[in-house]
């Protein structure tokens, strides 16, 4: 390398902000693909399970509110999930999936790990029921 | 550093422990090094500070749901860990994966064969003390890193295998980006070999440094780019072609001085190697599914699966009783291969040269700890390769 090359680099170092980028001021648009928090719709479930047989992190609950009706309540767990996508594999009617936005999962207490996805009315039926915290089961 | 009981006979030779926490050294490891002055004269090593349990964890868990956890035996080659699993459990289910998935597959081993010699080349820079260099070749591995985040969603834990072909296609718009990400490639491959072979400061660590013959490789057993750098051929995409390979001739890069510096010139090679597979690959990538229907239960059975790990080689013994979980899962990394030479090949150094022997194979301990045999002070006992083998044997029973 050339002296006048590092020089000028030298110089162009003494103007520039110590940082790459000012996150989180300046963001960069995330990836279409990037595996973020997983979404449920719970139009199309049937309540198969698969998703909760396959996840290999134990993060995923499906709570029954009425099975005859298919009513049904997913309970996910932010933390335990690896963001694998193996669910969204496994799924035959395409109700789940990463959302590319919601990545920034950080929250100061447990509880806000742990979301209930599905109707309201559901949701509220199942409040009596309080989310776990616990460890995972052991596989 | 602890003086040993016959230190009246020869005063000058003492022992030095490094490890399991040292700051040489990233990952947990024990080096013990008897030494004269300042050469060595015997080593050794103790392994198993990292030991996770994972061929224990894997027997509890369903197919579907090891592949993400043998994923993550290594952090740096995570695909091809999930590809040599998913390869064996294909063979045993009797299913072939569509030719899209197997180009696919290649194509991201090819990706992480450059990351993981570029990360290798950074480390090896910074324990030479060439900072620079550590900063110019991390941030370049920042584009491939990219690639997979665009392609998978993910940069480390690509998760692109599922068993029976892979989850993601590859969209003309990520093709032209993976194209321009090798041709960056090229162009700074170029620089660093370049830059390997000729700065005068770098040379004076790595050149005529450590070096074994083809001869000593071979008795040692040693496998990947560091067998390649002495001479040793030996490269499982040419040996036994898995997944595309099969249809895309591999180039061997040897080199036959067998010092540091041809592991070096090896590995930055091997990245213009993969920049033509690659490129290869893009230009015949076949239409079609992408992935072939799998069974739930694997049939009972059992199988070996064989793939080249940025390391060396990756092998895997895979044994299913027809269940919906694996009976035993085997796995042995290259590193472990490798590391048995580090200990030859410090003898009658120099003690500063020995951060740079080990990070010429490039180890990884987290990966390599599997099972732990304990020698008890005054009970060293030396083992034949035929020991080994036994022993192997058994615990596979």
């Amino acid at each position: 390398m050339r002296i006048s090359t590092i020089l000028g680099m030298a110089l162009q170092s003494l103007f520039r902000v110590p940082a790459t980028r000012s996150y989180p001021q300046e963001r960069t648009p995330s990836p279409e693909r990037l595996r973020g928090q997983l979404r449920w719709n719970p139009e199309k479930c049937t309540g198969c399970a698969v998703c909760v047989k396959d996840c290999p992190a134990v993060a995923i609950e499906l709570l029954e509110v009425d099975k005859a009706a298919k009513r049904f309540v997913l309970r996910y767990h932010t933390d335990r999930c690896i963001f694998c996508s193996q669910c969204v594999q496994s799924c035959r009617f395409k109700c789940l999936s990463l959302s590319n936005e919601a990545w920034e999962l950080a929250a100061l207490d447990k509880q806000a790990f742990t979301v209930d996805y599905g109707r309201d009315e559901d949701i509220h039926a199942l409040v009596e029921k309080p989310a776990s915290t616990d460890d995972p089961p052991r596989l | 550093m602890t003086t040993q009981p016959d230190s009246a006979a020869t005063p000058k030779r003492f022992t030095i422990p490094i490890g399991p926490q040292h700051p040489a050294l990233k990952e947990p490891g024990f080096f013990e090094f008897t030494v004269e002055g300042e050469t060595v004269i015997g080593a050794t090593l103790r392994l198993g500070y990292a030991h996770r349990g994972i061929e224990k964890a894997v027997v509890s868990r369903t197919w579907v749901q090891n592949l993400y956890l043998l994923e993550r035996v290594c952090g740096i080659c995570s695909h091809i860990h999930s590809l040599a699993y998913c390869l064996g459990v294909e063979k045993l289910a009797g299913v072939t994966p569509p030719p899209r998935a197997q180009a696919i597959r290649v194509l991201i081993a090819e990706l992480e064969r450059m990351h993981s010699h570029l990360l290798w080349l950074g480390v090896a820079a910074h324990d030479a003390g060439f900072e620079t260099l550590f900063m110019y070749s991390w941030r370049d591995r920042e584009t491939i890193l990219d690639l997979f985040e665009q392609i998978s969603g993910n940069r480390v834990n690509h998760s692109i295998n599922t068993l029976g072909g892979v989850k993601f296609d590859l969209t003309a718009e990520q093709i032209v980006s993976v194209l321009k990400a090798v041709e960056l490639m090229e162009e700074r491959a170029r620089y660093y070999l370049d830059l390997v072979r000729n700065d005068p400061m770098l040379g004076q660590r790595i050149r005529g440094i450590g070096t074994m013959s083809a001869a000593e490789a071979h008795r040692m057993g040693v496998v990947g780019p560091t067998a390649r750098a002495s001479g040793v051929g030996r490269d499982l995409r040419v040996e036994a072609p898995y997944a595309a390979y099969t249809a895309i001739p591999v180039v061997v890069m040897l080199e036959t001085d067998g010092d540091l510096q041809a592991r070096f010139i090896v590995r930055i090679r091997e990245m213009f190697e993969s920049c033509r597979i690659i490129r290869v690959l893009l230009d015949h990538l076949p239409e079609g599914d992408l992935q072939a229907r799998m069974p739930r239960r694997i049939p009972e059975g059992e199988t070996i699966a064989r793939v080249e790990a940025p390391r060396g080689e990756l092998f895997y013994f895979i044994k299913s009783n027809g269940a919906d979980m694996p009976e035993r899962i085997k796995l042995r990394t290259p590193t472990l291969c490798n590391l048995g030479s580090v200990l030859a090949l410090c003898i009658g150094r120099q003690l500063a040269d020995i951060p740079m022997l080990l990070i010429g194979t490039d180890p990884c301990f987290s990966c390599n700890d599997r099972a732990v045999v304990i020698h008890q002070a005054g009970n060293r006992e030396k083992w034949t390769w035929e020991q080994f083998r036994r022993y192997g044997n058994e615990a596979l029973r």
